[in-house]
């Protein structure tokens, strides 16, 4: 077998000097920056929840998020908020967010704590964020409904915006009324 | 060789190395509809080598080397450069004329039973994806598909009905491509042979971790006579596995598949024995595809 160097070979490394320069960037913030930054000046208090089986599939029922929730991501203040660590699948690697939920249910803000992707950065502004902002449980959270895409991030979009919908749906049977 | 053998042992070979890759591909030869998004480039080299026929040696490597642009979010161009090098001796079968095997196969221009070795520019490619319905956010993604390729060796004009569905968070795909074809084969003496083609490609690709997808494709490919799909002149199964890995910055895939096995029609030919197609195709046929966002 032979190979001579062809000039399709010789654009690989040349595109290889080239993709450092084209880096993106990302997006990764703590639980502690992501908790000011959604309750800014409050204490938060670690809230652990136990799902049952019956829970987990009503939540996914409602959302279509597969993943498995971690019951230990989730805080409370003192007010009776909500601050809850969740994460979907992204594109290439997780997608990891937080979402704060006031007292009478309604969203606060999220935040977008790890974006490692090619596209799609737009989903940590705050113009695609605040469209969830003051959506309840009852609220259906359907991309491209109620949620506007992304170019380039679409699966994105909806898995975050799926995960919403199952955080707002575990609050509606979980954290709604606890003490 | 005859014409209209040289015709038919270029037919399914020109098909085989005529496919390009929509946007991140997580398939060695089937096409997603992962596209480009609106204003992104993205440039993307591709590596296929096939090696091994009836006998002796045959290698071919293609390289088509490729920027991809999303027009808006549903609609993708490309443009490739496309080179190729063989490398054959006595790769298939014994004849009278050549007892101890022929020297022949795509990209030999001469056949015979002395050792033959080329590398070629061979011309240019130009691809548009139009994707009708998002996998993502609808139950059946689908995609049209149309390449026009201009060289030395063939123009060809291909399209595809691109099919994909997404299960388990878009975890698992499940991706068909269904490809025709109509191609000029052009030879050294100057003239040309028509061809044309038809592929059924299915395949299925599971996110096994972060960054890393696995999954297997077949591909059932069909080459004829004529720009009408006029003499059905030969058939080949392929399968195999593909693996593929992916960061923000740039993504690698890698896929194998093996010949099944094939069938010819063409009389007084060396392109089938042993119970399989050889011209453009091979027992073993690798990819390696990069692709880098910019």
């Amino acid at each position: 077998m032979q190979w001579k160097p062809a000039a399709t070979l010789m654009l690989v490394p040349v595109a290889a000097l080239m993709a450092p320069a084209l880096a993106h960037a990302k997006i990764n913030v703590g639980v502690e920056e992501a908790q000011q930054r959604i309750f800014p000046g409050q204490k938060l208090t670690q809230n652990a929840v136990a799902l049952t089986e019956a829970q987990r599939e009503r939540m996914q029922e409602l959302s279509s998020v597969r993943e498995p929730f971690r019951g230990e991501r989730v805080w409370r203040t003192a007010n009776g908020d909500w601050f809850i660590v969740d994460e979907v699948v992204g594109k290439h690697e997780m997608v990891k967010y937080a979402l704060g939920i006031n007292a009478d249910g309604t969203i606060k803000q999220i935040e977008i704590m790890a974006y490692v992707e090619s596209y799609g950065y737009e989903v940590g502004e705050a113009s695609w964020r605040n469209q969830f902002v003051g959506k309840s449980g009852n609220a259906t959270l359907k991309l491209n409904k109620d949620i506007k895409n992304i170019s380039g991030a679409t699966l994105s979009c909806k898995h975050l915006t799926d995960g919403v919908k199952r955080l707002m749906v575990m609050h509606d049977l979980v954290l709604k009324g606890s003490k | 060789m005859s014409r209209i053998n040289k015709s038919i042992c270029a037919l399914a070979l020109a098909a085989a190395f005529s496919q390009a890759q929509a946007g991140e591909g997580s398939f060695g030869w089937i096409y997603t509809l992962d596209l480009q998004p609106k204003g992104t480039w993205e440039f993307e080299q591709k590596l296929q080598y096939n090696k091994g026929q009836a006998g002796g040696n045959y290698d071919f490597w293609q390289g088509r080397s490729a920027i991809e642009y999303g027009v808006n979010e549903n609609l993708q161009l490309a443009g490739y450069l496309n080179t190729s090098y063989v490398n054959a001796y006595r790769n298939y079968p014994a004849t009278t004329e050549f007892p101890s095997g022929e020297t022949g196969g795509w990209g030999v221009a001469y056949p015979g039973d002395d050792k033959y070795s080329k590398w070629r520019v061979e011309g240019g490619s130009l691809e548009a994806i139009w994707r009708l319905s998002n996998p993502v956010i609808d139950p059946v993604g689908v995609g049209l598909y149309g390449e026009v390729t201009l060289g030395n060796m063939k123009d060809e004009f291909e399209t595809r009905l691109m099919l994909q569905s997404n299960f388990l968070d878009d975890k698992l795909i499940l991706a068909a491509n269904i490809v025709g074809a109509i191609e000029k084969v052009k030879f050294v003496d100057g003239e040309t042979g028509p061809e044309s083609m038809i592929d059924i490609l299915l395949g299925a690709s599971y996110r096994v971790a972060n960054n890393w997808t696995a999954g297997l494709e077949y591909r059932f490919h069909n080459d004829f006579y004529g720009y009408k799909f006029d003499t059905y002149t030969q058939r080949a199964h392929f399968i195999g596995p593909n693996v593929h890995y992916a960061t923000k910055d740039w993504w690698v895939t890698g896929a194998w598949r093996y010949q099944l096995g094939g069938k010819c029609w063409a009389p007084n030919d060396g392109e089938c024995s042993g119970g399989m197609v050889w011209d453009s195709h091979s027992k073993n046929e690798f990819i390696v595809k990069l692709g880098m966002p910019f």
